[in-house]
């Protein structure tokens, strides 16, 4: 297996008497992309901030490359790109300009700034906004740009923080296919993410996060057989046993019940599938494999912010 | 990261390349950037040399009469080394931090946080040196007409000494651009501050306190050192004690003002 670009352990990080990162522990490897998931306030931004060096640890370690990152900090930095989730272009310069200023900003130098330049205005199809304001891009070119710049310096492992937050469905796949590019050359990608079929599709592993502290992390089916079971079964709200469903779904331990739209959803297992099947002949519902919006609802409910 | 490491980051690449950055924007715009703001302390020295100074007799300095036009040339020396950096560095800084999001963009680069800081205050001492060449153009043209009598000469070393006071004057105001809650709140530090000490440090008028304590107080006021330095210069060519003064007052101001500033935008911008 290939080493490790970035390996973090026992990362921690309180404010105040709120802890918010408890003993994390993930690591990426080049040519991969693990995907950093969990419910608003889980640490998920914490994690990333202590990782781009924003924020020190209270505890842990983080390591690039093998060396300590308090300790050659200059050297893990020219190695990260960092593509944040806000729009932080420089909206003084033109689409080329970006990526020229951005690359000043790293030493040792970019080699052939002009030529890479070049390379990413073409690979991202920028090259016919080059000599224009960023303010002249579209939600899904600005995202563009945005991930373009972050690599300008060649760098070994990327960030992407919800990177296509905002974007219609079409400019999404656009990204999806940039980062899966990305990948496929070599470099490791950190990507958070609220859209589970993003981080379903382009995840090679998976860290849920909730309340700082890792519940699953492996590949993303096995995070979800282990923390959801084999099936969710989908009760519509015009099922008029759907509360008697629910109660006796309740009554044989199953504890995620939620309700969205009035539709009931409800992680089984195969015994309990068999004996539902049994018992309601005359109901109507759906059999389907759990997702990662069933496990961020599973997690939003234990936290108390889904009701 | 230790003080003394928020200090010596003035010396880092990193600090530079910000005021390279932030030059480049300028230069881009420098018609809108240069002109009406260069052009204040001109049409204040119009107004108040020439128009007030008309009903001014003479004023004694140092030993040396003048006329109130040569007095308030100095002045505006002063007045413009102040309020350039200053005002760049509540506004400009302000809307690059919290609007532009450049800030972000930076910090997510090899360039930290006290480079950040520092590529601002380099930054607004060197759009105060720019304003202060203006200035001191338009006072020599002044001198060749005969409004003022100045030792022309001395006006090019004006605008090095706007950049050492410009450095103090924009690390104080970086105080206040990390800790304002919205860009209206630049009112308190604009009107109590900096309305005050641009105008009550001997720059349009002569402040001869009888109090031991208000007479140290402007001591240790780097405006009013400015405005002495200069008019030393330019009136006598020799500034005194007043470039000690200045040098001195200049460090006061802006090492503990440094630290702050990179202790408040480190918790504003990163949370920590």
């Amino acid at each position: 297996m290939t080493t490790a670009i970035l390996e973090a352990r026992g990362l921690t990080k309180s404010y105040g008497y709120k802890m918010v990162v408890d003993h994390l522990d993930l690591s990426c490897r080049p040519g991969t992309v693990l995907g950093l998931l969990g419910p608003n306030g889980a640490g998920k931004t914490t994690t990333l901030r202590m990782l781009y060096g924003f924020v020190p640890p209270d505890a842990g370690s983080i390591h690039y490359a093998g060396k300590p990152f308090d300790q050659a900090r200059a050297e893990a930095k020219r190695s990260i790109g960092v593509c944040t989730q806000e729009d932080s272009l420089d909206y003084d310069f033109t689409v080329a300009q970006n990526l020229l200023i951005y690359a000043s900003y790293f030493r040792p130098r970019v080699d052939d700034l002009e030529g890479r330049v070049a390379e990413l205005l073409d690979r991202f199809a920028l090259a016919e906004y080059a000599d224009a304001s960023p303010h002249v891009l579209s939600g899904g070119f600005v995202r563009r740009l945005l991930i373009a710049r972050s690599i300008v310096h060649r760098p070994s492992i990327l960030f992407l923080d919800e990177p296509t937050t905002g974007l219609d469905p079409s400019a999404r796949l656009d990204v999806w296919e940039l980062i899966d590019s990305m990948r496929t050359e070599g470099l490791a990608i950190v990507l958070t993410t609220h859209y589970m079929d993003e981080a379903e599709r382009l995840s090679n592993e998976l860290l849920v996060i909730h309340e700082g502290r890792s519940v699953a992390h492996g590949e993303p089916h096995r995070v979800i057989d282990t923390l959801l079971g084999d099936h969710v079964i989908v009760v519509p709200r015009s099922e008029p046993a759907r509360e008697e469903i629910a109660a006796w779904l309740q009554a044989r331990g199953a504890e995620q019940v939620a309700t969205v739209l009035g539709e009931l959803r409800v992680p089984v297992t195969k015994e309990h599938l068999v004996e539902l099947t049994a018992r309601f002949t005359e109901a109507t519902w759906q059999v389907r494999p759990p997702n990662l919006d069933d496990l961020f609802i599973a997690l939003a409910r234990r936290n108390g912010r889904f009701e | 990261m230790s003080g003394l490491r928020s200090l010596t980051a003035v010396a880092d690449w990193q600090s530079w390349a910000v005021l390279r950055r932030n030059a480049l924007v300028f230069l881009r715009n420098w018609r809108t950037a240069v002109i009406p703001p260069a052009m204040e302390p001109v049409i204040f020295f119009v107004a108040f040399g020439i128009g007030f100074g008309g009903y001014i007799e003479d004023l004694d300095y140092r030993g040396v009469d003048i006329n109130y036009a040569t007095y308030v040339a100095a002045g505006l020396i002063a007045y413009t080394g102040f309020g350039t950096p200053y005002y760049e560095a509540l506004y400009s800084a302000y809307v690059r931090m919290f609007y532009q999001k450049t800030w972000d963009g930076l910090l997510a680069t090899q360039v930290e946080l006290p480079s950040v800081v520092w590529g601002e205050i380099l930054w607004g001492a060197v759009r105060g040196m720019v304003n202060i060449s203006i200035v001191s153009s338009v006072i020599a043209v002044f001198d060749l007409l005969g409004i003022v009598d100045v030792k022309i000469q001395f006006l090019v070393f004006m605008p090095f000494l706007g950049f050492v006071a410009g450095c103090a004057f924009a690390s104080f105001a970086l105080i206040f651009t990390a800790i304002v809650p919205a860009i209206d709140h630049m009112n308190y530090p604009v009107f109590l501050i900096g309305w005050p000490l641009s105008l009550v440090s001997n720059t349009f008028f002569p402040v001869e306190p009888q109090s031991p304590a208000l007479r140290a107080l402007m001591q240790v006021n780097p405006v009013y050192q400015l405005a002495e330095c200069a008019r030393g210069l330019l009136v006598l060519g020799n500034p005194g004690s007043h470039l000690i003064g200045l040098l001195g007052t200049t460090a006061l101001f802006l090492i503990p003002c440094t630290l702050l500033s990179v202790r408040l935008t480190r918790r504003r911008v990163l949370g920590d």
